[in-house]
């Protein structure tokens, strides 16, 4: 039996470095004690953990990547509220706490040898970034890579100085997209103006062998899904990864369920085949 | 033989229960100044109400409290709250409510098992009585449970008494001096019990869905009283002192905010919710998909202040009859 350990008590983790990547958005570096390190470091892309702000409480977060070598792991966070909150005005040196990983991750070893798209809107860049990391790590064990983004405006666009790096290295094709750029000198940048979909559009690929990853806010799925099917991608090629409000991360409060299915250990990664008759579930 | 002594006489039952002291605080059902049924302490026998129908709030609330600390956190470390179990034995629980002990017993001893849960649970001794149904009760005909350590079958003079588990050997072999041979258990009466049955075909699209959404209040009433339901929410409250407790309590799927996200609510509709908690009442959800966790204690359609009965979905159409 697991110890109770992974059903309540966060192990310590300490924060040692934060990057500010847009106004509300930080990315954290987090070294969890040692206890924690042989759990986490079978972390997939997907997963997710559950973090603690000591007097605020516990939410889930996907790390942007796989834990570092030296056990340390990158969160990336958007302020939206009680937790969160304070957890940006966290200092490195800060105590916090972490579970996990939790629920299902990308199906990797099924997705081997096969071509990926990666689609991402707003915030879904966040647990994306970890599969594209990895992705790109091995690069030889998977087919074309590509990754579609799209953020509101060009400053709220994360992480586009490295993934604009990570594509000139040549690992992978890049489509950025902006829903409007203001008329400033920072609109002036290469990328799309346009929503997602739109992308998807213009976009010739192996429907009939590609994987695709979807995260970002929920009315992105809908549309997007029903795009990649008409497009050829079979539903169990299309996986999705949710959000919900998660209190237990282990699947007792109940809080994340969709339809018969819990968010934390049925997911928060879905195939777009598995939700197909659940009306709540995008 | 030794072993056919299992017949308590009635006028031995105040002394039976002195015996079941001796495995912990006396819990059984009592009705309050306000004419509530509740299980609350026995102080003495007289408080008893072996009659009752059902209580207002199941026992789940000696597992699931309402309010619990799970978690506090001091000098940078997050320890397990306590979970504040002594020994406690139940005493006069229905078959309903020990399936419904039961079905929470799947959720929350599942591996990893629940810390608090699992200690205020190793701590219980259930003793169970059988009933008479009334017209809100709707469990399986003739049903008994043996989710207990000991029941009681309740006959003209006396009970039967049943052990179902070591612990609840020990307390037939503590009350061995006044238990005598009895009359063979008689059968439980039947009364308008009906089983829900294929609810996953009356779930999608009934009507009666929006009848129902237009008269519900979302006031959660039933969801409170259901020995079954057990979602919680989490909080955790910061103290002067740089602490921090971390709390769980009972929550409700049918508020509105539980369908929440950032940007979304997934469940914004009266509707959704009620259909939701139906589904999950008699579907079930990972990993106990596909078992009814609708125990037919009738609580839920009691409470209703708008006289909503979810049997109407489950029970036969007119046309079936
Ligand atoms: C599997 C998973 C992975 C996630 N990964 C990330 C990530 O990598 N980076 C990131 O910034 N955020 C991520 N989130 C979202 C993050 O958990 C919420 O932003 C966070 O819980 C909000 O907490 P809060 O106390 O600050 O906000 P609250 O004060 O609780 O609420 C503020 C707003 O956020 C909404 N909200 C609350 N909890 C959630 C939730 N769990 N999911 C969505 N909306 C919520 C509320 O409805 C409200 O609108 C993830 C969520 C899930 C379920
Ligand atoms: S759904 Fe109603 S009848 Fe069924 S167990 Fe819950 S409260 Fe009792
Ligand atoms: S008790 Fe009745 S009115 Fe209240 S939430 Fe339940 S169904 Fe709706
Ligand atoms: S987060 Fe508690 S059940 Fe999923």
């Amino acid at each position: 039996m697991k110890q109770a350990q992974h059903t309540h008590v966060p192990i310590a983790a300490r924060l040692i470095e934060r990057t500010d990547l847009s106004e509300d958005t930080t990315l954290f570096r987090i070294a969890p004690e040692e206890r924690a390190l042989a759990e986490l470091s079978s972390f997939v892309p997907g997963q997710f953990v559950q973090l603690s702000v000591p007097g605020a409480g516990e939410i889930p977060i996907s790390p942007a990547d796989l834990p570092a070598p030296d056990g340390t792991l990158e969160l990336c966070v958007r302020r939206v509220g009680h937790v969160t909150e304070l957890l940006h005005k966290q200092r490195p040196g800060a105590k916090l706490g972490i579970r996990g990983p939790f629920g299902s991750g990308f199906p990797l070893r099924e997705m081997a040898g096969r071509p990926v798209l990666l689609l991402a809107g707003g915030l879904g860049i966040a647990p994306l970034r970890s599969l594209l990391m990895h992705l790109l790590r091995q690069r030889n064990r998977y087919g074309e890579i590509t990754l579609m983004y799209g953020a509101k405006q060009p400053r709220l666009m994360l992480f586009r100085e490295e993934l604009t790096a990570l594509a000139a290295e040549g690992g992978m094709r890049l489509y950025l997209t902006v829903d409007f750029a203001p008329e400033t000198a920072e609109g002036n940048h290469s990328c799309a103006i346009g929503l997602l979909p739109d992308l998807l559009k213009g976009f010739r690929f192996d429907a009939a062998t590609t994987y695709a990853a979807v995260c970002g806010p929920p009315p992105l799925y809908r549309c997007l899904v029903a795009d990649l099917e008409r497009a050829g991608v079979a539903a169990e090629r299309i996986l999705l990864s949710l959000e919900r409000r998660m209190r237990c991360g282990v699947g007792r409060c109940c809080h994340c369920g969709l339809g018969q299915k819990l968010c934390c250990v049925d997911g928060p990664v879905f195939r777009a085949g598995e939700l197909k008759g659940i009306p709540e579930a995008l | 033989m030794e072993k056919t002594k299992t017949f308590l006489k009635k006028s031995r039952l105040n002394q039976f229960l002195e015996t079941l002291r001796i495995f912990g605080e006396l819990h059984g059902p009592t009705v309050s100044e306000s004419g509530v049924y509740c299980f609350s302490p026995l102080h003495e026998p007289a408080q008893l109400q072996l009659d009752y129908r059902r209580t207002q709030i199941p026992p789940k609330k000696y597992l699931l409290p309402f309010r619990e600390e799970i978690l506090h956190y001091a000098s940078g470390t997050y320890r397990e709250g306590h979970s504040g179990a002594g020994d406690l034995v139940l005493f006069g629980v229905h078959s309903c409510d020990l399936e419904g002990i039961a079905y929470l017993d799947r959720v929350f001893l599942a591996d990893p098992a629940d810390p608090g849960y699992s200690t205020r649970r190793s701590h219980l001794t259930l003793v169970g009585t059988s009933c008479e149904p009334d017209d809100f009760c709707f469990c399986p005909e003739g049903r008994e449970s043996s989710s207990c350590d000991l029941f009681l079958a309740a006959s003209q003079d006396g009970f039967h008494l049943s052990s179902h588990s070591a612990r609840g050997a020990a307390l037939l072999s503590g009350a061995a001096h006044l238990l005598t041979k009895g009359p063979p258990p008689p059968r439980r009466p039947s009364g308008t019990c009906l089983t829900p049955q294929d609810p996953q075909l009356r779930f999608s699209e009934n009507p009666l869905w929006h009848k129902f959404a237009s008269t519900c209040v979302s006031c959660g009433a039933c969801s409170v009283c259901c020995p079954t339901c057990y979602c919680f929410d989490v909080r955790e409250y910061a103290s002067l002192s740089g602490g921090a407790l971390r709390i769980r309590e009972w929550d409700n799927c049918l508020f509105a905010s539980h369908g929440e996200v950032a940007g979304a609510n997934f469940r914004p509709d009266r509707l959704e919710r009620l259909r939701y908690r139906f589904l999950h009442k008699y579907c079930g959800f990972t990993p106990l998909q596909g078992v009814n966790s609708c125990v037919g204690c009738g609580r839920c359609k009691e409470v209703c202040p708008v006289d909503i009965d979810l049997r109407e979905l489950t029970a036969p159409e007119p046309e079936e009859r």
